[in-house]
């Protein structure tokens, strides 16, 4: 389905993309500040509405209400600010509260942690087949190119627990929990993996489920339960977003012997096949931290997600004058064909004819 | 009595543990960040993050130059002649600049006179867009160009165009200490409606005999240098010299001090954009933090050169994409390799993956 390129088409197609991303960079400005720092306001007075409404109120509109604001500063805080400022895509601002490095978000995984497996190892060797661990998170086999094990049978319940659980799965991504399992990782590397782990963990418990319940007095079990529904409510659909980034049908996993010496324009080509978009309007752009141009944010994860949208129809262009697909869909669709891939992965693949090409 | 002048520091300390236990644990639990956004929210000249300053006043000093009358939220402090840097924010981005603070430290607020300086970024844009009742950031006052403790019996305050700025705060610390005693006051521009600070000299010297205004107005007379110097003040040799203003006026004059070069004191207010080297040549790369000053081949990116070097840095994709080797160039010009990009602005963050050094460089390693 996608044409085979020349190498000098590689190159030429890498020249067109390096030169969107120039046209981005020379305009970037005060309207992506803006966009961030209303994105920020609105996160912060949704917070302060679900925090006064969980601890003054005593009915349950209000818990309903409370619970809902402080899930949507949670989601907006994770996807739109923490994903997006932490890949330093606002670093060019010198503004010190939206600095890649320094920043940590309101959320189990530790931030520099994220910064490395993320950042680097994620966005470097997207779907590389044993070098991004990403790929099914090394318990899920999201693709029949990954080898099938019994315990893959029970995965669809698994991938149920880990949506409603997401954020520990996130943070505990850097531990390489598996690899010790398998004897490649020793226990004292687990161990000083797990540390900055435990401890962010642990406070941010300690915030949820202790802190914030106790400054509520007689109001704790709601404020508790509150946080809990807002926590649970952001965990959803993070793993909804992300699963649909890089797990639907079509979307191409590599080996390692493929990129060897890969030039900058068949990197640019992985990204693209091993990515997948989700249609919708600019509320549930933002509200997805704009993965759901997944594509675009794996060609250019430092320019302001904000630019995305923009850009995609003329990446989508570029794709289709090259002959190259452009995974995208509604989010119902994406979400289906997860879930078929979910599904259909947990028994071995003779059991059914190969999908991938 | 007693018990009263114990307990008063017990309580000034219990309170300041307090406080920073609060910081500690709003830090702990990422509360902070609100706290912050609250502050500028709410009352952004509040903020303990940083130090900020209400916009008090704007006014036209001449056709081209503006004071603006600042007041800080606290003031650590200057000493007259200093100069203090100033944030604000132009299209997103936060520019900082450092300008002479021309109020004498007796003055409740913080004066700046700021001249609009043609293509410059942060100059133009607090003519336009800086109005009484905005904040601006404020770094912490610094500079050696400052009288010494004893006052020296004869002085020249000599300056050219917004040089002017250091040398009135001296000027006007004198008057309030009533040391006034044999100052002249040189100051040179480019015609009489560029001359900074007229009204108030002409008020000073009719009060103060000790103190001499001389004005040098360049479409009147020949240009200001070394012979012209030493025609306005003869006994220049018997005086403590301060001097500021732009390069080409100060190294005009500079030969006039031969022989007592220990008598001028200088400063510098025009830091010039440093110009980039042709590609592939060499630098002098100093890292800020570790002291270590290096000097590259010019034939690879700074994380290749630095790592030969033998400096231990942090790296991931070396690509120019997972932002790891991220890293803050207080000055110098280094191009990104991928798209080209110079950057020269002071300040700015780089990957070092990435760029290269186009002249000698400061890198906060």
């Amino acid at each position: 389905m996608n044409r085979v390129l020349t190498p000098h088409e590689i190159d030429a197609f890498g020249r067109e993309l390096d030169a969107l991303r120039q046209e981005v960079l020379d305009q970037r400005g005060q309207r992506d500040v803006d966009h961030i720092r209303s994105v920020v306001r609105t996160m912060r007075y949704a917070e302060a509405a679900g925090r006064l409404l969980l601890h003054v109120g005593i009915d349950p509109a209000t818990f309903a209400l409370g619970s809902g604001a402080l899930g949507l500063a949670k989601i907006l805080e994770n996807m739109e600010i923490g994903h997006n400022v932490m890949h330093g895509q606002y670093d060019w601002t010198h503004d010190p509260e939206l600095d890649g490095e320094t920043y940590d978000w309101d959320m189990a995984c530790a931030a520099h942690q994220w910064r490395e497996y993320h950042n680097f190892e994620h966005h470097t060797f997207t779907n590389i087949l044993g070098r991004d661990r990403d790929v099914g998170y090394g318990f899920l086999r999201v693709t029949s190119e990954q080898p099938w094990n019994p315990a893959h049978i029970i995965q669809p319940f698994v991938a149920v627990g880990l949506a409603f659980l997401f954020q520990w799965g996130i943070g505990a991504h850097a531990l390489r929990l598996d690899e010790t399992i398998a004897g490649r990782q020793s226990v004292a590397v687990l161990w000083t993996r797990a540390r900055p782990f435990l401890a962010k963990g642990s406070r941010q418990l300690f915030k949820d489920y202790v802190f914030f319940p106790a400054l509520a007095l007689a109001n704790a079990p709601r404020v508790a339960l509150g946080n809990f529904i807002a926590n649970g409510t952001r965990n959803v659909w993070a793993f909804a977003i992300i699963f649909c980034g890089h797990f639907p049908e079509g979307v191409r996993m590599y080996h390692e012997q493929e990129i060897q010496d890969e030039p900058r324009g068949a990197w640019y080509l992985r990204q693209i096949h091993g990515s997948a978009n989700i249609k919708g309007g600019r509320l549930f752009h933002v509200l997805s931290g704009h993965l759901s141009h997944q594509i675009e944010h794996h060609l250019f994860p430092d320019l302001p997600a904000c630019r995305y949208p923009e850009i995609a129809p003329r990446v989508r262009a570029i794709c289709e004058r090259y002959g190259q697909s452009y995974n995208t869909g509604s989010f119902r669709a994406q979400l289906t064909s997860v879930a078929r891939q979910i599904l259909e992965n947990a028994l071995p693949s003779r059991a059914r004819p190969a999908r991938m090409q | 009595m007693n018990t009263l002048a114990t307990s008063a520091p017990r309580v000034a300390r219990t309170a300041s543990f307090a406080l920073r236990a609060a910081q500690r644990v709003s830090r702990a639990l990422l509360l902070d960040r609100s706290f912050r956004f609250w502050v500028d929210e709410l009352a952004p000249v509040a903020s303990r993050a940083e130090l900020r300053a209400c916009v008090l006043s704007v006014a036209d000093v001449t056709h081209d130059v503006k004071t603006f009358v600042l007041a800080p939220r606290v003031w650590p402090g200057h000493l007259p002649g200093q100069w203090v840097p100033v944030e604000i924010e132009v299209d997103g981005i936060r520019l900082r600049r450092c300008y002479s603070i021309s109020s004498p430290p007796n003055d409740p607020h913080v004066e700046l006179t700021v001249k609009r300086v043609p293509g410059g970024r942060v100059s133009n844009w607090m003519h336009t867009h800086l109005h009484a009742g905005d904040f601006v950031r404020l770094g912490a006052p610094s500079g050696d160009f400052v009288l010494p403790e004893a006052t020296p019996a004869k002085l020249l305050l000599l300056s050219g165009g917004s040089g002017a700025t250091p040398l009135i705060a001296i000027l006007r610390d004198l008057a309030h200490r009533r040391a006034l005693k044999d100052v002249t006051y040189l100051h040179a521009a480019r015609s009489r409606r560029d001359v900074l600070f007229a009204r108030e000299l002409a008020r000073l010297s009719s009060l103060h005999p000790g103190l001499r205004v001389v004005l040098h107005l360049d479409d009147e007379s020949p240009r200001l240098d070394s012979t012209q110097l030493w025609v306005l003040v003869p006994d220049l040799a018997h005086r403590e010299t301060f001097l500021c203003g732009p390069t080409g006026m100060m190294d005009a004059v500079a030969p006039a001090f031969l022989g007592f070069e220990g008598r001028l004191h200088h400063e510098r207010f025009v830091v010039a954009k440093p110009a980039a080297a042709a590609p592939g040549a060499g630098a002098l790369i100093h890292l800020g933090r570790s002291k270590r000053s290096i000097t590259t081949t010019g034939r690879g990116t700074l994380l290749d050169e630095l790592e030969q070097a033998g400096e231990r840095l942090e790296y991931g994709c070396r690509m120019g994409i997972c932002n790891t080797c991220r890293c803050a160039k207080r000055s110098g010009v280094v191009e990104n390799v991928l798209t080209g990009a110079i950057s020269n602005e002071p300040d700015d963050v780089i990957r070092l993956c990435v760029s290269v050094a186009r002249s000698d460089l400061t890198l906060a390693l």
